[in-house]
């Protein structure tokens, strides 16, 4: 083993280990010389003697050489050597080849890496990933049936108490918040974790410590924090900071550790700057939960990790959680009466994949990634299917060449390793160009997916690079054996005595069946392109109850500032006169949650006439300011809004959207009726009642979300300290938000901040993955659609070529030039719509499965089918239209007298 | 000059005598062979033709190292050195031919 890397390392450096052995030989001889002059009489006679003695010196030169001589090394130089002196001597191809190969490797390289990130590549320094499981739950009912993996901190509690097949269990909580003081104050990516996170890690922090079970305890945790190394590095500038306090959201903690490089926790996307206990966590951010978040099960915000004991198999893991669950569940509903009963809710858990994105219910967004990463493959197929063409064409091209080559003695096994060597050179060229591609391009798509975008980096990655490397040799692969397979033996006699002249044109049916596959690909991307293209108009365009466009959001946080209610509705009313006092700002309103996302909170309610309120949904609220619905552009339906006389002291009202007043009241009039809200979990039905005195339409998070069963409630009936403000700009809020979050900062008291955004941002992340969908399917499909016309054009062009002297014979005997257009452009047109018709085949049989990513749009939609088909026919009708013309200008003396 | 007698030396006999040689001190493949042919009073003299593809396949194998050092004449000359996986090698050779040569005896003088 060791010698074989020897003699490698010698081969490679043989040309210096023969000049420093003919010097070794050189120095022998000379002594000998001397030693014989000693003995011998004349100089003459003593060099002869000694060369007598030395033996022959290129005999032993040889000798020695066959130590670093690797005889199959020796003809792989040849080889290499021999492709790169053909390739350079026909750029044209070898550029052609080189570019397709690739586009084809770097999509798939940014694809690989992006996937490989979400869904396969384990979270760094995790010990044995194998045994590690994130808990997923399930219960009928909730979250439209559909598994969810964040619930209540009280749940873990339950799961961590009752489940015996776990060594090892982590509760987590990611959160954003302010880190930071003053201006120089960031939102940050920030997690709550318990103390046996760490210990899933191989991890040592680089500095300080980790925190232990006694800083991680109910009710309240220590406010000590372990940072994230990035953000020491970048924004504390890798100083010792242990003992130094960092303000993360509303308090103060201690720095007592840092974490070691690229450690990430299980974080998906981002690099979590700050990681704290996650009791300490609850206590501070808990708002109304923050004294019994370990009681109650109403605060769905932990997610749950476990590490099976070993010889606890996956299946026994699996149903030790759910029996845990059951138990679980009926725990909460001593604690929540109100709580389905486990028979109708049928509570169910599983030990699923860590990463969700390969978990039981991936989001949208994972799931047009993967199919986006088919589109990739599907391009690179495309890609083979016109290098092979293009190999083909000029293995017919060469036949002669060949045949002299068979007939002088070459073997044929010589004959296809050089082929294969020349495809794996192109497609290693192709490989390094995909890489730089994949460089600049997955720049691009991690800023297209991933907001916070982290680095990313194709050329340090081992794994995207071997998945390169792989498509790379699977290409040179399919690409290089492809003539040597169908070309076939030829004989060498017709082929020699033919010559340059082609008897007559034969027409290859691998490379007809090539051209039809490509274009069929091409047609099926296309259609993805299309149908992609008009979801993203249809959630453009959609009515989602209300305005985005105008809005600028402004959020708040305290940081610690101390005030009471009274000092807290001061400043609002403070905050929103400052903003309304500035001409650009038409309207504003405050709101107690993040608009624009699906509410989580909920109070007990009751209505009279309804025996169980909560079987009939969840109906979440929001407390808002006078101006809410015009600010936002909600519209009110029937009724009124809120107004200056909905104060505190006079009978509560509040406004409901539309789907929830047609779920409590159906076929009857909203207005006016009565509904019992209490914020304790049960008496609901002894609460004076709040009359409903508006229909407002139904504002929807995201557009394929249920229609929200929403009540809205007056800010100043009810103190839930709203900490949004919604502005309605006259102006464009992106060119706004650094004036208003200026003026605004300049009212706010102490260590305080506000953060403004236009409200466009927060909505447009959500329609990301159609935004994804349509411009990777979209850039794909123009990608395909070049490829194949670009074949197109190199098959039926290289046709012309091989036909010229029948054409010319033709033209000879009287045919119009008209008449020569029409044969060629004929023959490319039939290419192209067979490839048409089987690509739409394909199309509609995958239509059932692209069909859940879509949006208000059918998978089937004939109008996508028809304009891809016309534009496919249309490429091809150019790709032939310029070997058509050469081919009409056939000079029949030119055609007939060669050769 | 009378010719020289040859002696052939058993396969595998040229490694372990320089391996022995080079563990008493560097050398260069000239003074190896003078050396050998010296120690053995002229019996061993070594074709070179021998000698420098046996050096290569050591280097090969690890068993000595070679590096280009100036003479006591002040002359460029390739030495080359017993390595550690060398040392082991000599000692097993040596092992080896201890055993022949005392089955070798055992064959040649009954007792």
């Amino acid at each position: 083993m060791r010698e074989w890397l020897a003699r490698t390392i010698d081969w490679f450096r043989r040309d210096a280990l023969d000049r420093e052995l003919a010097e070794e030989l050189r120095f022998h001889r000379q002594h000998l010389e001397r030693d014989a002059a000693g003995e011998a009489a004349g100089a003459d006679e003593a060099r002869y003697a000694a060369r007598r003695r030395l033996g022959n010196a290129t005999r032993i030169a040889e000798d020695a050489r066959e130590r670093w001589s690797i005889p199959v090394l020796d003809r792989l130089q040849q080889d290499v050597r021999y492709a790169l002196r053909g390739l350079r001597r026909s750029p044209g191809f070898t550029a052609t080849v080189v570019i397709t190969l690739a586009l084809g490797i770097g999509a798939n390289a940014v694809m690989f890496n992006v996937v490989d990130h979400l869904m396969f590549r384990p979270h760094p320094y995790l010990r044995d990933p194998g045994s590690v499981h994130r808990v997923y739950l399930q219960t009928a009912g909730w979250n439209r049936d559909n598994v969810y993996a964040t619930f209540p901190y009280t749940r873990y509690l339950d799961l961590q108490r009752w489940t015996t097949s776990f060594s090892q269990l982590a509760t987590f909580a990611p959160a954003t918040h302010g880190v930071g003081t003053g201006d120089a104050a960031r939102e940050r990516s920030i997690v709550g974790v318990s103390a046996s996170f760490f210990d899933f890690f191989d991890a040592r922090p680089v500095l300080g410590r980790f925190f232990g079970a006694a800083e991680d305890s109910i009710p309240v945790g220590a406010n000590v924090a372990v940072l994230g190394f990035s953000f020491w590095n970048a924004d504390l500038g890798g100083r010792n900071v242990l003992g130094e306090s960092i303000q993360v959201g509303n308090v103060p903690y201690t720095v007592i550790g840092v974490a070691p490089e690229n450690f990430i926790g299980v974080a998906e996307d981002d690099h979590p700057a700050v990681f704290v206990p996650i009791t300490a966590y609850a206590a501070n951010e808990g708002g109304g939960s923050r004294s019994d978040y370990f009681l109650r099960y109403s605060w769905d915000w932990t997610q749950l990790m476990v590490r099976r004991k070993p010889g606890v198999s996956h299946a026994a893991a699996t149903a030790d959680l759910g029996a845990a669950f059951l138990r679980s569940w009926n725990a909460s509903r001593a604690v929540h009466p109100l709580y389905r009963t486990a028979e109708l809710a049928l509570p169910r858990a599983i030990a699923g994949p860590l990463k969700t994105a390969a978990g039981p219910n991936p989001g949208l967004e994972a799931r047009t990634l993967l199919w986006v990463a088919g589109v990739a493959v599907i391009v690179l197929l495309i890609a083979c299917a016109n290098v092979a063409n293009l190999f083909l064409a000029r293995a017919l091209r060469r036949r002669r060449e060949v045949a002299l080559r068979i007939a002088l003695g070459v073997s044929r096994g010589r004959l296809a390793a050089q082929a294969f060597t020349e495809s794996v050179v192109l497609a290693l060229l192709g490989c390094i160009a995909g890489l730089a591609v994949a460089q600049w391009g997955g720049l691009a798509m991690r800023r297209l997916f991933i907001a916070n975008a982290t680095a990313f980096d194709v050329l340090t990655d081992w794994r995207t690079l071997g998945a390169a490397m792989a498509a790379a040799l699977a290409a040179a692969i399919v690409t290089g054996l492809a003539p040597v397979f169908f070309t076939g033996r030829e004989d060498i006699n017709a082929t020699l005595k033919a010559g340059a002249r082609e008897g007559t044109y034969k027409r290859s049916r691998t490379r007809t069946v090539l051209l039809v596959a490509q274009a069929a690909l091409s047609v099926v991307l296309l259609v993805g392109a299309g149908l992609f293209v008009r979801s993203l108009g249809n959630v453009r365009d959609l009515r989602l109850g209300y305005d985005v466009d105008p809005v600028l959001l402004v959020r708040w946080e305290r940081r610690g500032t101390p005030m009471d209610s009274t000092d807290r509705a001061t400043l609002r009313r403070r905050l929103l006169e400052t903003a309304l006092a500035r001409p650009d700002v038409e309207r504003g309103a405050w709101v107690n949650s993040a608009p624009f996302a699906a509410g989580t909170s909920i109070m007990t309610l009751a209505v009279p006439g309804i025996d169980s309120v909560p079987l009939l949904g969840r109906f979440t609220y929001q407390v808002v300011s006078a101006d809410y619905f015009a600010t936002i552009g909600t519209r009110i339906l029937r009724g009124r809004s809120f107004g200056e006389h909905d104060r505190a002291g006079v009978p509560r009202v509040a406004v409901v959207s539309e789907a929830m007043a047609a779920t409590l009241w159906p076929g009857r009039e909203a207005v006016g009726q009565c509904m019992r809200i209490s914020w304790q979990a049960t008496g609901a039905d002894t609460m004076p009642c709040t009359t409903v005195i508006g229909v407002a339409e139904n504002a929807v998070h995201a557009p394929v979300a249920d229609l929200p069963l929403r009540y809205y409630l007056p800010e100043e009936q009810w103190d839930f300290g709203a900490t949004w403000l919604l502005l309605r700009m006259r102006r464009d809020p992106a060119g706004a938000a650094e004036d208003v979050r200026r003026a605004l900062q300049a009212a706010m008291p102490g260590q305080s901040h506000v953060k403004v955004q236009p409200a466009r941002e927060l909505v447009d992340a959500k329609r990301r993955s159609w935004l994804v969908g349509a411009t990777m399917f979209v850039g794909f499909g123009i990608l395909a659609l070049l490829v194949a016309a670009v074949g197109l054009y190199g098959v039926i062009a290289y046709g012309v070529a091989q036909r010229m002297h029948e054409l010319g014979v033709r033209v000879a005997l009287g045919a119009q030039a008209g008449h020569v257009v029409r044969l060629v452009v004929i023959q490319g047109t039939r290419f192209a719509l067979a490839g048409v018709a089987l690509g739409v085949t394909l199309a509609l049989l995958a239509a059932p499965w692209i069909q859940p990513l879509l949006f208000d749009q059918s998978a089937r939609d004939p109008a996508v089918y028809g304009v891809v088909a016309s534009l496919l026919v249309v490429v091809a009708l150019l790709a032939s239209a310029v070997p058509a013309m050469r081919a009409a200008r056939a000079d029949p003396t030119t055609a007939l007298r060669s050769d | 000059m009378p010719p020289t007698p040859k002696r052939d030396l058993l396969p595998g006999m040229l490694d372990m005598l320089i391996l022995k040689t080079l563990s008493i001190q560097s050398m260069h493949g000239y003074g190896l062979a003078q050396h050998l042919l010296r120690l053995s009073q002229d019996v061993i003299r070594v074709e070179e033709g021998s000698l420098y593809p046996a050096l290569q396949r050591m280097r090969q194998k690890g068993w000595i190292r070679a590096e280009w050092r100036q003479t006591p004449n002040n002359q460029r000359a390739r030495y080359y050195t017993i390595t550690a996986s060398g040392r082991r090698q000599l000692g097993e050779q040596e092992d080896r031919f201890e055993e022949l040569m005392a089955a070798v005896r055992r064959v040649m003088r009954p007792a």
